[in-house]
């Protein structure tokens, strides 16, 4: 019994040892299999209504102080040929209807003002892109889209759009009701770029200043180095 | 079994890991000059396997050229040494209250050794730009970009369904998540540069619907850049399936962003926009800037504080809260940091760095073993000379 005994607790050493073995290993390839699971995969899910027009942030590259302080956040460049198109466009000067905030132009927007009253906010906002950016009933459906309202025809223009003057050039006004948001704006081909003077926010709002959008419109001038 | 199991537990091959890891990193130094941070971490820290080629721009790089280094990487040594030290541990260590101490510092080590592994896989970094008076409910990363296919038809909320830019190869073929439609990449660029045809210049696309065909866009590739204050124009063609039919080539790139009318993809009952863009991370609440305070030391410029007070509304109104976020004094909630990072827009818009790291405490319990640990053994040894002094 005596010389038995030590055998019996070598062997049990011995399974123990292995076995400790075994899940140190495994615990070892567990972590190191970790670092295969790296690939991120197409996924897809819901967020709340994004209004693209008012929830985007100023563009941050624009200041030389981020360029020296900080990691530029990348998303907010601006394409080459159209921050190009947007300075060759020339300014525009134009009156601030009483009660509205005139903020800073920025990047490609050439201005940029802001009305709240008891019904909400609403922003206005001016750009310019080189082209006809696919046309007026394109750009028409897509601000159509943004208040969740149905694609039109052609032949349903005609009824929220009517031709209109600014700057003493043929554009059009349009004029977009939504059920949460709705959308006056002013389209304008002007010397091969396309105007968008986009008046944008709670319907109330938008609405309710609809006189003083149309006397925004009519104070615009654009600068002409055509003529 | 016996001859692998004394290699692993062996201190010469602590020893020979050691500098091992000391070579790695000298390199991993080196390179940093032309890699940048990021690039290098990943090459030579987050990889099992990693050659170092002499430097082209360096003194004699011209003749040097050819030479290179293979040299194992931190993966590998990380994983060595974790298994060196379990190894050992097993091997030599027999659990008693003398070595209790020691006992403390290996397992600080070991859980340091895991938490660094943890930091790479699972840790998530972004940025979340807030303008004074606005609101953000997403942050986005500066070097991952997604292919995101968004659905605003919905009244209440947009759907959006992403595919990760790395999942982007030439020629390969992929589902786009819950949607009718797959999309199959036809070319892809690291890096480029993109513009508008001028007259005169070849306006040869590839793309044959959305802004690039309406607008001339064309696209040069170039070498994907690694310094820290410069960012790649990630750009792609993509072509657009439904079922078996092509809807079309789109060009999409991450300079392309919200200030340019959308791209459509019609699939007949519903219409995506369609966009490459930074990677977003969205929340279930909102941040809003109330005020951004940047001071300066009286007649310089040199910043002497910044802060950012800010309101966060969350869905569940119980989490709402107010915070004050400056240098060193970040914002911890909802398994998220919020430090603060930067600012811009003339004082106008803070820039917060969003960091989401599940094993952010681990590095401290860690150290705090090993200083445990430090304290029990070497108190011991203290206590027994000045028993043996007295005796």
């Amino acid at each position: 019994m005596r010389q038995t005994a030590p055998i019996v607790k070598s062997i049990h050493s011995a399974t123990v040892l292995e076995r400790r073995l075994r899940v140190y290993c495994l615990s070892v390839v567990c972590l190191l299999g970790l670092v295969g699971c790296e690939q991120a995969e197409p996924t897809s899910y819901l967020i709340p209504k994004e209004d693209r027009a008012v929830t985007m942030p100023t563009p941050v590259a624009d200041s030389a102080e981020t360029k020296a302080s900080a990691p530029t956040n990348g998303s907010m460049r601006i394409l080459p040929g159209m921050q190009a198109a947007a300075d060759e466009a020339g300014g525009v000067t134009y009156t601030v209807p009483e009660g509205w905030e005139d903020l800073p132009a920025s990047g490609i927007r050439k201005a940029n003002l802001k009305v709240s009253d008891e019904n909400g906010t609403a922003e206005l906002t001016v750009l310019v892109f080189p082209g006809d950016v696919g046309g007026r009933l394109a750009n028409i459906n897509r601000w159509r889209g943004q208040l969740g309202l149905d694609d039109a025809t052609p032949e349903d223009l005609s009824k929220f759009t009517e031709s209109y003057s600014i700057s003493q050039h043929p554009g059009l006004y349009v004029r977009l009701e939504g059920e949460a948001q709705s959308i006056l704006g002013g389209l304008l081909p002007f010397h091969g770029s396309t105007w968008f003077f986009k008046f944008l926010g709670s319907s109330g709002t938008v609405l309710g200043n609809e006189a003083k959008m149309k006397a925004f419109l009519d104070s615009v001038q654009l600068e002409d180095s055509h003529h | 079994m016996k001859f692998l199991f004394q290699f692993f537990s062996s201190l010469k091959l602590t020893v020979v890991l050691l500098s091992f890891s000391l070579v790695l990193i000298f390199f991993g130094t080196l390179d940093q000059v032309q890699y940048g941070i990021w690039h290098t971490q990943e090459l030579y820290f987050e990889s099992f396997l990693v050659v170092w080629t002499f430097p082209e721009h360096a003194p004699l790089g011209q003749h040097l050229h050819w030479i290179r280094i293979p040299m194992p990487g931190g993966y590998l040594l990380g994983g060595m040494l974790l298994i060196n030290l379990l190894a050992a541990h097993f091997t030599r260590f027999k659990m008693s209250w003398m070595k209790c101490g020691i006992f403390l510092i290996h397992s600080g080590l070991i859980l340091l050794l895991i938490s660094e592994l943890m930091t790479d896989i699972l840790a998530v970094e972004s940025q979340m730009p807030v303008d004074e008076g606005g609101t953000s409910n997403y942050s986005q990363g500066f070097r991952e970009n997604e292919l995101v296919f968004i659905d605003r038809s919905h009244p209440e909320h947009d759907s959006v369904h992403t595919i990760p830019a790395s999942l982007l190869k030439p020629g390969k073929r992929i589902d786009v998540p819950n949607t009718p439609l797959s999309i199959r990449t036809v070319r892809y660029h690291g890096n480029a540069e993109i513009g508008r045809a001028t007259s005169g210049s070849p306006a040869e696309s590839i793309a044959t619907r959305g802004a690039a065909v309406r607008m001339g866009i064309i696209v040069n590739p170039k070498p994907e850049t690694y310094s820290e204050d410069e960012i790649n124009t990630v750009t792609a063609f993509v072509e657009v399936i439904k079922g078996e039919d092509s809807l079309g080539t789109w060009l999409v790139s991450n300079v392309m962003d919200e200030r340019f009318p959308p791209q459509m993809v019609d699939a007949g009952d519903r219409s995506f926009e369609i966009a490459l863009r930074f990677t977003r991370h969205y929340y279930p609440f909102e941040i809003e800037l109330i005020d951004f305070k940047h001071e300066k030391y009286p007649g310089t410029e040199v910043p002497f504080n910044f802060s950012s007070e800010v309101k966060v509304t969350h869905q569940d109104s119980t989490k709402n809260q107010k915070a004050l976020i400056y240098m060193n004094h970040p914002l911890r909630y909802e398994g998220l940091t919020f430090f603060q990072a930067s600012f811009a827009n003339q004082d106008k818009t803070s820039i917060f760095q969003v960091v989401r790291n599940p094993g952010w405490l681990l590095p401290y319990l860690s150290v705090l073993l090993m200083g445990l640990g430090m304290c029990v053994q070497f108190g011991m040894h203290f206590f027994k000379f000045l028993r043996k002094q007295r005796g």
